[in-house]
């Protein structure tokens, strides 16, 4: 451990000190400079893993997961990659160890009872004259409930490649390294999950 | 066009990230498929209705406690690692490279031992009836022909034995000034015995 009064986090605002800086001192095995990089890289951990197993509880336990396999793999990180690039690729390793432990990462056993999956085929053809405009069906209150549970039917796969691409803003290549897949394969993903959620909450409209 | 290339196209489509040459080949297709348009507008409004109610940011609930508990399983993890114990394992990892070594120090020091240690006889005090014992005897042992030595080491225990076999007691009745062959000494052991009470 660095000797006090070293550690980038001691002094300076937490703010003013770049990811890179506590990575450095981190990969010195400063431990104050982890509890800032973990500040600051908590919640998109969490959010991320919460919005893939849906469950609070284990939510939490995974992410102290993740940032305990971070802390012991930081001296090994060369920064080729961005730093949150290689954290959501810890991330996922430790979702998909945990799905499965427990052998519900098929699609639809999360959530099995919530749609109706005969209306929710990935490659259904959908025909826009018949069903309302998604941004109307998303026009009420519960508009994030009705997309968290349209979410929680998509596969695993899916479900992720949403999650990096719209709620936590990734571009396809660093997707791609996350998931640890093809750019080809990204896209092809994140075209059908993209469609498959545009008829999950048109239907859902639909039976209103 | 195949199918994976329409799909490439719709995605940066959506997210605006069409080249220009893309964008014709995208104008092509619409023109194609008066519904497609339509179809990627609501792909489109969905995309941008997830970014907008999913926060990409959630703290864990009791996040001080969160933080305490990840900082207490770290500071484990350096404790588990510290240099002191790193020295220790690796001098550990290289115990068993001294086993041997061991093993064959003991034997050569039996046998020099044996050989600057003091005669191994009964001392007896000038002037007194011979035969009488004034000094506590030590019991002496001599290399047989089988001398062998066995190093035990366990190292979940953290311990090692050497065992040396074939050892044996020298009797008390033994006279080194009149040995012969008839005693259980090697033939060279009793030479050389016999040569230091010449």
């Amino acid at each position: 451990m660095a000797p006090a009064g070293t550690s980038p986090a001691a002094g300076a605002g937490d703010d003013e000190i770049s990811d890179h800086e506590l990575i450095e001192a981190c990969q010195k095995r400063d431990a104050k400079a982890f509890e800032t990089l973990v500040i600051r890289h908590r919640g998109k951990v969490y959010a991320m893993v919460q919005n893939m197993i849906k469950n609070e509880a284990d939510a939490w336990d995974l992410s102290q997961e993740v940032f305990l396999k971070v802390w012991k793999a930081l001296p090994k990180f060369e920064a080729r990659a961005k730093f949150s690039t290689w954290l959501y690729r810890i991330t996922h390793n430790v979702v998909y160890d945990w799905l499965r432990k427990r052998k519900i990462e098929s699609a639809g056993e999360l959530d099995d009872g919530i749609l109706n999956e005969s209306d929710i085929a990935a490659g259904a053809r959908t025909t826009p004259t018949k069903i309302a405009r998604p941004d109307d069906a998303l026009a009420n209150s519960e508009l994030g409930k009705r997309i968290n549970i349209a979410l929680a039917t998509l596969n695993t796969e899916h479900r992720e490649t949403i999650l990096l691409r719209e709620v936590q803003g990734l571009d396809y290549k660093e997707i791609a390294k996350v998931m640890g897949c093809s750019l080809g394969t990204v896209m092809s993903r994140l075209y059908y999950a993209r469609k498959k959620l545009k008829t999950l909450l048109c239907n859902e409209k639909g039976k209103d | 066009m195949k199918k994976e290339k329409t799909e490439e196209l719709f995605v940066k489509w959506i997210d605006g990230q069409l080249t220009s040459e893309e964008e014709v080949q995208v104008v092509s297709l619409l023109q194609e498929n008066e519904t497609l348009e339509g179809e990627l507008q609501e792909m489109k409004s969905v995309s941008g209705s997830v970014t907008e109610e999913i926060p990409a940011s959630v703290d864990p609930p009791y996040c001080d406690f969160f933080n305490s508990q990840l900082m207490r399983k770290v500071d484990l993890e350096i404790q588990s690692r510290t240099p002191s114990e790193m020295r220790g394992r690796q001098a550990k990892s290289f115990r068993w490279a001294w086993a041997p070594v061991g093993a064959l120090a003991l034997v050569l020091s039996f046998f020099a031992g044996h050989r600057i240690s003091r005669p191994a006889t009964v001392t007896v005090a000038q002037g007194q009836e011979e035969g009488r014992l004034i000094q506590f005897l030590p019991t002496v042992y001599f290399a047989g022909e089988s001398l062998e030595a066995e190093v035990i080491a366990d190292s979940d225990g953290d311990v090692s034995a050497i065992f040396v076999h074939g050892l044996a007691a020298i009797r008390d009745d033994i006279d080194f000034a009149t040995v012969t062959t008839s005693t259980e000494l090697p033939k060279s052991y009793a030479r050389s015995e016999a040569r230091r009470f010449d």
